[in-house]
């Protein structure tokens, strides 16, 4: 029993980081219809950022992520205003493909800057941990999903409480419509995929602070909890990434209790493909840009 | 007028007699220069060294897989990204056959391509009512749940630990064809995946395939079943894929199921069509050719920054030519119209 | 050939179409009628298979097709247009009507066919002109030709044209109205949706006028036209005040 709990308790915090990972990419394919293969390349490259403070500064991960943000955010406007913008309305692959060789120059400009090697952000309390009962939670781990929330609260009320929420709200719904409004398209596409990038890179810093991170295999595992977890909770919806990163990271926390080997992993793509099929609109809530399904 | 409006005697051909049937001297040229060049690479390989061998074998499998992938994606409009899954099933198949059963490679392949069309057709009945992203998101899950199934399966496939086929001695079913074996398969399979993709393309059912690509409403009140136009294109291209991974696994004799389950598999059809020009016969022999020997040119001279510049020329070649190359010299040929700023304002917001 | 019973549509908490029946007899042209919104593109997605009905049967020619899939219903010999253009944009005019020959009942046996017919069909409707355009090349008029020619190429009985006449001038809709009258003499059964009264009363042997989703007035022309509540909704309370003084 202990052990079930222990195993729900660890897929509870690991379920929040899942989410904040997710997130981002959740918005970028809810308001602008491109999934972006780029994306656990953008974490693992905010990983790096956050790194680089600890190491050469000694700077505190928690503390190093303004920092991690504002040089993601950055780095995602341009990408979104320089190349993405530029085939926004071509075929689906068309982007995918685009987002596909981002990911990598990015993956590989990593390893050629600081080798292929595992890298992790070590603080004295992260791997810290205190006892409810039978169960251990780890502080880094309990902080780290705690911010996970917090952000994710902000960015949904940024989303329903803002002007510049709610441009981008208009803009994926219709762009057309919300260019006739004065909405400048161009330069909120790239604010949104800023906001994502910062998102991944926070994510990553936190990646490297609870466990370790690699420039070859980290980013495409990311990528993929992303998809799922954004297809479970439904395409831009907030809140739902946060549930599908709980759904995930406790399924896979409690299916590797439970199966051998990696059956956890086939049943959670059976649970993907079933998910699409019966609900494409994801587990929670209306689809907010149902539109969005047919191309 | 009444006549035109009843219909006319029907005389129904076959696919390929009715193909054969509409040559004329001006529309035989592409059939004709495909032959000169299948003759001119059977000539070819009595002259090349074997790593030049080795390379256009690479070249013709991803030719077929190319052509595979655009009759799903490029021609009926369904991009999918679990084209990999039939590979990895084809080369299994084979593989489980010739290792636990002692089957012959001949015999095994018919098999590799019947279960590749069958988890197309069981998984494409389900899967191509979904469109665009998530029809891309569901396939790539298919793939990737498949790998699992193989991995974890390892009474039957080895597991996790590889599969090995047995090709020297008495106990190799079919004995090992060798490098000069497997440089002929390859360009046999190619140039198979060639022509049915030309007489597809100009067939009914190539029709078909592009009216459910531009409008599946469209399409169903012109009497088009557009269920069964999309599960066979799926079933197709499954077939070619299953049967590349089947001749795939043979020349590789020992693999993992992370290897034929490889996405990137999936990833280079998509590139190699996208980038020559989906939806025509010429983009997927193009992007495979012009990219594999990029990919190999750049390993060749570019050391650790292989993957960096690889990269980066997909981004570029997305950006300036986003229709395909071969698409853009076509119609920068017709228009006599070439400036390429203009034709990246095709899609830009 | 075509019997609609008891026909009706909810999208939500609307009704589209309400207890809607009638029928329409071999070789006749019916004309439907009615303002945005009134219900008629619906009424003929639910006869071609391209939604279903909430509750109702759609006969065609004695049969019940109600819920098939379009292509079952366009196996049947019956044909239509789209009211927004539906052309198949990557392929030449000649081939976006080459493919409807290519299929249902009355299909060509071969590609080679099925261009000659195209070629014909084009003449017919006169765009011949324009065969190896693109058809987003094609001009708002000629793309609704092109709309008429694709459905012909299937060699339907029952022929459903959704505003095939909208933003054609006079002399335009003249020509169209001819067009109409030889492809019902060749014997093809026609319903013809309009929103232009003036098109649909020349055209027409009865007509149907929709409101709101359920069947206003059902006779011909003349009877229609002269129906007080046809005029009301129409044209308002102030004409029929004005004609009634």
């Amino acid at each position: 029993m202990s052990r079930f709990l222990q195993a729900a308790a660890y897929g509870v915090v690991q379920g929040g980081l899942l989410g904040l990972v997710a997130v981002g990419f959740s918005l970028v394919w809810g308001v602008m219809n491109v999934v972006n293969f780029s994306h656990g390349a953008l974490a693992v490259a905010g990983a790096y950022v956050a790194w680089i403070l600890n190491v050469r500064f000694g700077l505190d991960p928690f503390l190093a992520i303004p920092v991690v943000a504002v040089a993601l955010f950055a780095f995602g406007y341009v990408v979104q205003r320089g190349l993405i913008n530029l085939v926004i309305n071509a075929p689906i692959f068309l982007t995918l493909l685009l987002t596909f060789g981002l990911n990598l120059v990015i993956l590989n400009g990593l390893q050629l800057l600081f080798k292929a090697d595992d890298r992790t952000i070590d603080t004295s309390y992260a791997s810290q941990s205190f006892a409810i009962g039978a169960v251990n939670v780890p502080y880094g781990r309990l902080a780290a999903c705690f911010l996970a929330l917090g952000i994710t609260v902000a960015l949904a009320l940024l989303m329903s409480r803002t002007r510049l929420g709610h441009a981008i709200g208009a803009t994926g719904m219709d762009r057309g419509a919300a260019r006739l409004m004065g909405i400048r398209a161009r330069h909120i596409y790239a604010v949104t995929f800023g906001i994502a990038a910062a998102l991944a890179g926070v994510a990553g810093t936190m990646i490297a602070t609870v466990g370790s991170f690699n420039p070859t295999t980290t980013p495409g595992q990311l990528t993929l909890d992303a998809f799922v977890i954004s297809v479970l909770g439904g395409l831009g919806n907030m809140y739902g990434a946060l549930v599908g990163g709980l759904v995930l990271g406790i399924a896979e926390s409690l299916g590797g209790l439970l199966l051998t080997g990696t059956w956890v992993n086939a049943i959670a793509m059976a649970v993907l493909i079933i998910t699409l099929i019966i609900r494409p609109s994801g587990l929670i809530g209306k689809a907010l840009y149902g539109g969005r399904v047919e191309v | 007028m009444a006549e035109i409006l009843r219909g006319r005697a029907r005389s129904r051909q076959g696919l390929f007699r009715e193909w054969i049937r509409t040559r004329t001297p001006a529309n035989s040229w592409p059939a004709l220069v495909g032959l000169a060049v299948f003759v001119a690479m059977l000539g070819l390989q009595q002259l090349i060294e074997p790593g030049t061998q080795r390379l256009l074998t690479s070249v013709f499998l991803f030719v077929a897989l190319a052509q595979a992938w655009n009759i799903i994606g490029g021609y009926t409009g369904y991009a999918s990204f679990g084209q990999v899954a039939f590979f990895g099933l084809g080369a299994y198949t084979v593989a489980v056959l010739m290792n636990s059963y002692h089957v012959s490679f001949w015999a095994a392949l018919p098999v590799a391509v019947v279960v590749g069309v069958v988890f197309a057709v069981a998984i494409g009945v389900p899967l191509l009512r979904l469109r665009g992203h998530y029809f891309a998101i569901a396939t790539l899950g298919a793939a990737e749940g498949a790998r699992e199934v193989i991995n974890n399966l390892t009474s039957v496939t080895g597991g996790g630990g590889g599969i090995t086929i047995p090709t020297f001695g008495t106990d190799a079913p079919t004995p090992y064809f060798g490098k000069p074996g497997f440089y002929l398969a390859f360009l046999v399979l190619a140039a198979v995946s060639v022509a049915l993709a030309t007489v597809l393309a100009r067939s009914r059912f190539g029709y078909s395939m592009v009216a459910v690509h531009e409008d599946e409403d469209a399409a169903g009140a012109i009497g088009i079943n557009t269920t069964v136009v999309k599960v066979v294109a799926f079933g197709v291209s499954a077939a070619i894929v299953a049967c590349a991974g089947a001749f795939y696994a043979f020349q590789q004799i020992e693999f993992y199921p992370t290897d034929v389950f490889d996405a990137s598999f999936t990833v280079l059809m998509v590139i190699m069509v996208v980038i020559g020009g989906s939806g025509s016969v010429g983009g997927p022999l193009v992007g495979a050719v012009g990219l594999q020997l990029l990919s190999q040119f750049l390993r060749v001279n570019l050391g650790s920054f292989n993957q960096l510049i690889f990269g980066a020329i997909i981004v570029l070649v997305v950006v300036f030519f986003p229709q395909g190359v071969v698409i853009y010299v076509r119609d920068a040929w017709r228009t006599r119209h070439f400036s390429v700023l203009d034709n990246v304002r095709r899609y830009r917001l | 050939m075509l019997e609609v019973r008891h026909l009706a549509k909810r999208f939500g908490g609307l009704w589209a179409l309400r207890d809607v029946s009638f029928s329409v007899s071999e070789g006749e042209i019916l004309g439907v009628i009615g303002p945005n919104g009134a219900g008629k593109s619906t009424l003929v997605n639910l006869i071609t298979g391209h939604a279903r009905p909430t509750t109702g049967q759609v006969l065609i020619a004695g049969q019940d097709v109600t819920g098939r899939r379009p292509w079952v219903i366009a196996h049947d010999r019956v044909a239509r247009t789209f009211q927004i253009v539906k052309p198949f944009r990557g392929l030449t005019v000649r081939e976006n009507v080459a493919i409807g020959a290519m299929h249902g009942n009355e299909r060509d046996g071969s590609v080679r066919d099925a261009l000659a017919t195209a070629d014909e069909l084009l003449e017919l409707v006169g765009i011949a002109k324009h065969a190896h355009a693109a058809p987003t090349q094609l001009s708002v008029a000629d793309a609704r030709r092109l709309e008429l020619a694709k459905a012909l190429a299937s060699r339907p009985r029952l022929l459903l044209i959704d505003e095939v006449m909208a933003g054609l001038r006079h002399h335009e809709i003249e020509s169209a109205v001819e067009l109409i009258h030889r492809l019902r003499d060749s014997g093809i059964t026609i319903v013809a949706v309009e929103h232009v009264m003036k098109a649909i009363v020349s055209v027409s042997d009865r007509i149907l006028v929709l409101h709101h989703g359920s069947i206003l007035a059902l006779g011909s022309p003349r009877e229609v036209l002269s129906d007080p509540r046809v005029v009301e909704a129409y044209l308002g309370h102030r004409y029929v005040n004005r004609r009634s003084e």
